[in-house]
């Protein structure tokens, strides 16, 4: 018999870490085609969950409410390739001039959320199911809600490879991330496919915004900040442009740290993330899947 | 507007203006009331801040977003150590600046072997970790509450050495305090840790053919600029007297960041002038504070595509990386070309039996080949013979799959290439690996990298026989410059030079590394024929200097007058070995190029 | 037709190429031959887009494409197998020859290109699964020639497709080469350092020396004539 704590932290642990995992997809997808990341990424999920509330108080049903916050957010993401990555990469200052602007857009959406939505935390209404409902698997009790979270981003891990492995598009993905030129000789649209990729990851970072703010309940501007961070260990630990890599790395994460957590201390939860991230680094840098991708550009 | 430039550069470094600036300041200090006193102290740690980040991003190129993290070790170490174990403030604040040094090292471990941007998401990690660390550590930093009772300047608790220390005499000690900094910041902009910094951010290959390790530059960049930080947290902590945790969050690492890059990176003056301006701002402008964060993420978003080189770069001439002092000595000093010639001769290169696999593919087969001193061989072949391959496995970019590499007596072979370099062989690339903001002396002396054995700390601190060293290897360049003709166009930024004059530039780079070998890559390529006559005669010259010289080129004409013996490579095989008349009528040779049918025409 | 007029292209402050004017005509092979950094690269790179163009047209069919972008070119029917064997190396053989025939216009279906592919290349049908990096010298280059046909452009780009390979194996890909142009009687394009080699398969040719064009003519006359002297001597 489990011990209960433990396996409801258990629980936990897997349904974010899929969600870790589900952030890191979105990490790897702009990685894939630029080799940049949206830095600003947590502000994205907190934009997406906060708009899904202010949308469903104003009376849209909640479907439509989360719809309507991914277009914005996918639209974001358009925004930020042409405004703030890719003039940051034509800039001939440096090759990091992105990793600022992304980040400078992520803090300013904070800060605009701040100034509308105010900085309290606001409930995040229950999209699917409510806190309380529950099932029992072997004698635990089982949050639906989790089971939902988790089934939804691992549904969507899975169509992400799928799309790569097996679509054209995909391929195409795959392509450019190899040789961008080559690619291009061939006639593959590499810009609509950068559009698409940043609008894409963006969509992912509302998805995992609205799941972990399902989970815990309440979300605020800070929220989602830290997330990236998270994200990213789940990318490194899996192996940089692994899908399946993310899931286990945002699996491992997301175990490990609910944990560390629940025995320790909630505070540790990041702290044992970053560890996680320097072990990794230190042991073996391109991850569990993930091939060689660490040397320096 | 560049007069204008060039005034206000020049005001802004005479040390006579300078001195007078800050004597101004420390008398008219009482002048003031304590509340600005109090803003100008801010002012000042928020000067020294933002130098971390000059020295990290604008110099080395890499990116910090979790720099409070720094600050905030500073602030902490220093604060427990004088307040809860009594040690004496002139103990804490070093202490606490070695511990935050320290922390930048730990933190940059793996800049060795990964992308920049996994430093940048580390730093990131970092900021957040160190932020909840000190809410929980209640026994050091008093957790969410925070420590109070740190002695402070403000609150006249402050005592250094058993005198005691109010606002106003911070401040003046402040004042010293930055002004010593900036003025070290800059001797190690100016010396060989600056030029180091600033190439690996450029061209880290490039670098590394210098015999400047990528990684382990980084990391030093990272400890100083930790420790740096950690100098601006401790005098904050001294200040204030009370450390709450929220002082050390995100929004600290953003502000930085924000005064960095308005102010200019790589701008000391740009800095001082961004660093006041956003410290008054909050203070006098409430509507400002409101928009604070908003107007932060704006600034970040747009400020590097828009200003990327900020307030610093619109008032001010770049920042140069020599010491005028250097320079003025080095002036006096008459440097003679014969003086790079190698120490001991009689040095050869042996590449025995080298094979080159990757996967399938058999790039070098077979080849062995030796360097005499005092002799000129040429290496040829058609494209994809194998000669580039060759040449990256002697000089240690790749290991190759059979066959050593000797030199010297030494077994060279799977050396890294900045240690290829170090034990003098150096290279030169096909695409000149030049550092394109650096003016041509700049470039070629920081060939001369490995020659400078002075400290760090003499670096930093100027001391005189640092700037004697330099001053003999900017005479070496000097007469490098005019060896290749390039004396006129000494202090021009390389990039805005034509491609001959970068060529030349870069062989002459190779030559101040003092090298005993010297293998050129294709260096004729895109030259004129004026030009190419000028790089003849200059390999001519390192040939009576004693140098054992490989040259890889396509170009005959330029080679038949001017080489010893030539090697031919074909499909990784070695076809010929001889002189050129030879070569020319070689039917293997002419095959090998031309195919079977030229060869009979 | 392929017609290039007075192009230059120039990377910073590297002359690649200086005011080069070529025809180029369907139904037969043009050489361009140089040593090496002579320019042959850079003029299939602007003619294919991904090479910026200082200065100068290029018109196919009379078409001025010299302001479209790369993609679009090779939608048009502009293909180019780049100089070094430029691969997708983790795919495999299959989704290399899927790819560079799924986007653009004029394509049989996949499974007819696939097969045709296979027929001429049976040894491919043998690795199809297997990743393109992993084949032999020869063997990637006759995937590059299959992906580079397969949506039966009006233009052929090859960059050295002798590059590093074994004397028995160049004889292959020029077969299929030559086999090709005459079937379909598209321009072909073929820049080579072994000069003798495409001299023998073109009608005519254009020898590049520091970006400019220093002798133009059929290949006989390139070859076998008076000039032929002068040729070896462009390169030693």
């Amino acid at each position: 018999m489990m011990d209960d704590f433990f396996f409801s932290l258990l629980l936990a642990g897997i349904s974010v870490g899929a969600v870790y995992a589900l952030i890191a997809l979105g990490l790897n997808l702009t990685f894939w085609t630029t080799k940049t990341m949206n830095f600003g990424q947590g502000s994205l999920m907190m934009l997406c969950a906060m708009l899904t509330v202010f949308l469903s108080s104003q009376g849209l049903a909640m479907a439509l409410a989360v719809f309507g916050s991914l277009l914005v957010v996918a639209a974001f993401g358009v925004f930020i390739e042409r405004w703030t990555v890719r003039p940051a990469l034509q800039a001939s200052g440096g090759s990091m001039g992105w990793v600022v602007s992304t980040l400078g857009f992520g803090i300013f959406l904070q800060g605009v959320a701040a100034k509308y939505f105010g900085s309290q935390a606001v409930a995040f209404p229950d999209v699917v199911f409510t806190a309380q409902d529950f099932v029992t698997v072997f004698g635990q009790y089982v949050s639906l809600q989790y089971l939902v979270v988790l089934a939804v981003a691992v549904a969507l891990i899975l169509a992400l490879e799928l799309f790569v492995r097996k679509t054209v598009w995909g391929q195409a993905v795959h392509a450019v991330s190899l040789d961008p030129e080559l690619a291009l000789v061939q006639g593959i649209p590499v810009r609509r496919l950068v559009l698409g990729s940043f609008m894409l990851s963006s969509a992912l970072a509302g998805v995992a915004g609205v799941l972990i703010a399902q989970i815990g309940g309440t979300v605020d501007p800070a929220f989602g900040f830290d997330l990236v961070l998270l994200g990213f260990v789940a990318a490194v630990l899996g192996g940089m442009g692994s899908s399946m890599g993310a899931l286990a790395g945002g699996l491992l994460v997301g175990i490990i740290s609910k944990l560390v957590g629940g025995y320790v201390s909630t505070a540790a939860e990041h702290g044992i993330a970053f560890a996680l991230l320097m072990m990794a680094l230190a042991l073996r840098p391109q991850g569990l899947f993930g091939k060689a991708e660490v040397s320096k550009a | 507007m560049n007069r204008l430039r060039a005034f206000l550069s020049a005001l802004v470094a005479d040390w006579r203006l300078q001195a007078l600036l800050v004597l101004a300041l420390l008398l008219g200090a009482p002048l003031l009331s304590p509340g600005t006193v109090q803003i100008a102290s801010f002012v000042l740690i928020a000067a020294i801040f933002a130098q971390s980040i000059n020295l990290l991003t604008g110099l080395a190129g890499q990116i910090s977003l979790g720099h409070a993290g720094f600050f905030g070790i500073g602030a902490y170490c220093t604060g427990a150590l004088v307040k809860t174990h009594g040690l004496d403030v002139t103990l804490g604040v070093p202490l606490a600046v070695l511990l935050a040094g320290v922390a930048g090292w730990l933190l940059s471990f793996p800049a060795k072997r990964v992308r920049d941007v996994y430093l940048a998401m580390m730093t990131l990690g970092f900021g957040m970790v160190f932020f909840e660390v000190v809410r929980e550590w209640n026994s050091v930093t008093g957790g969410t509450m925070g420590l109070p009772g740190v002695p402070s300047a403000a609150l006249r608790t402050l005592s250094i050495l058993g005198v005691k220390v109010d606002g106003l005499a911070y401040f003046q000690l402040l004042l010293l305090i930055t002004a010593g900094t900036m003025l070290m910041v800059r001797n190690l902009t100016q010396s060989r840790i600056g030029r180091a910094f600033y190439a690996i951010h450029i061209s880290e290959i490039a670098a590394g053919s210098i015999g400047i390790p990528a990684g382990a530059t980084k990391q030093l960049a990272y400890a100083l600029s930790g420790a740096l930080a950690g100098l601006a947290g401790a005098l904050y902590a001294h200040l204030v007297g009370y450390l709450g945790p929220e002082s050390f969050a995100l929004p600290r690492s953003i502000e930085v960041l924000v005064i960095a890059i308005v102010g200019g990176l790589g701008s000391i003056a740009g800095q001082v002038l961004s660093a006041t301006l956003f410290t008054f701002l909050p203070e006098r402008l409430q509507v400002f504070a409101e928009w604070q964060f908003i107007a932060y993420g704006l600034i970040l978003t747009f400020s590097l595509i828009i200003l990327p080189k900020g307030i610093g770069g619109l008032l001010f001439e770049p920042p140069r990386f020599i010491r005028p002092r250097a320079r003025a000595r080095a002036a006096m000093l008459r440097a003679d070309a014969a003086m790079l010639r190698p120490a001991d001769q009689g040095a050869a290169l042996e590449a025995e039996r080298i094979t080159m696999r990757f996967g399938g593919l058999v790039a070098v087969d077979d080849v062995s080949l030796r360097l005499e001193p005092g002799r000129i061989t040429a290496l040829v072949g058609p494209n994809g013979s194998g000669k580039s391959t060759l040449v990256n496995v002697i000089t240690g970019i790749y290991r190759p799959s059979a066959g050593r590499v000797r030199f010297a007596g030494r077994d060279i072979t799977g050396l890294a290439d900045h240690q290829v370099a170090a034990a003098g062989v150096v290279r030169t690339f096909q695409d000149p690996r030049l550092v394109p903001h650096f003016t041509v002396r700049e470039n070629l002396l920081l060939g001369a990298h490995r020659q400078l054995r002075h400290s760090g700390v003499a670096a930093v601190l100027a001391l005189p026989g640092a700037t004697a060293e330099e001053a003999q290897q900017l005479a070496l360049v000097e007469a490098v410059l005019a060896l290749a003709d390039l004396t006129a166009m000494a202090d021009r930024p390389i990039d805005t030079l034509p491609y001959g004059t970068r060529r030349m530039a870069e062989v002459g780079r190779a030559l101040l590394a003092r090298p005993q070998v010297i293998l050129l890559d294709e260096p004729a390529a895109g030259l004129s024929e004026p030009e190419m006559e000028r790089l003849t005669q200059l390999i001519r010259d390192m040939k009576a200097m004693g140098l054992a010289i490989l040259l890889i080129d396509h170009h005959m004409d330029f080679l038949a007058d001017l080489v010893d013996d030539v090697v031919v490579l074909d499909s990784g095989r070695m076809i010929y070995r001889g002189d050129i008349a030879g070569m020319r009528g070689d039917a293997q040779v002419i095959a090998a190029y031309l195919g079977d049918e030229a060869a009979h025409a | 037709m392929l017609e290039l007029q007075g192009l230059t292209v120039r990377y910073g402050a590297v002359q690649a190429l200086e005011d080069v004017s070529l025809q180029a005509g369907a139904g037969g092979i043009t050489a361009i031959l140089g040593a090496n950094g002579a320019g042959k690269s850079s003029l299939m790179r602007a003619v294919s887009g991904i090479a910026p163009v200082t200065a100068g047209r290029i018109l196919l069919d009379g078409q001025d494409i010299t302001a479209l972008p790369a993609a679009e070119r090779a939608r048009l029917g502009i293909a180019h197998a780049m100089e070094g064997r430029r691969l997708f190396r983790q795919l495999t053989v299959e989704d290399n020859l899927k790819l560079a025939w799924s986007f653009g216009a004029r394509k049989l279906p996949l499974a007819t290109a696939l097969a045709q592919t296979y027929e001429r290349f049976p040894i491919l049908q043998e690795k199809a699964r297997i990743a393109a990096g992993l084949l032999s010298g020869g063997q990637q280059q006759m995937v590059i020639l299959s992906c580079t046909t397969i949506r039966s452009p009006r233009c052929l780009l090859l960059d050295e497709p002798s590059l590093g390979l074994a004397p028995i194996i160049v004889q292959q890909i020029y077969a299929f080469i030559t086999d090709y142009a005459a079937r379909s009687g598209i321009i072909v394009v073929i820049a080579e350092q072994m000069a003798a080699l495409a001299l023998r398969v073109s009608s005519h040719g254009l020898v590049l020396r520091r970006g400019r064009a220093v002798l133009q003519g059929s290949s006989a006359e390139l070859l076998h004539g008076h000039d032929g002297k002068t040729l070896a001597a462009t390169y030693l």
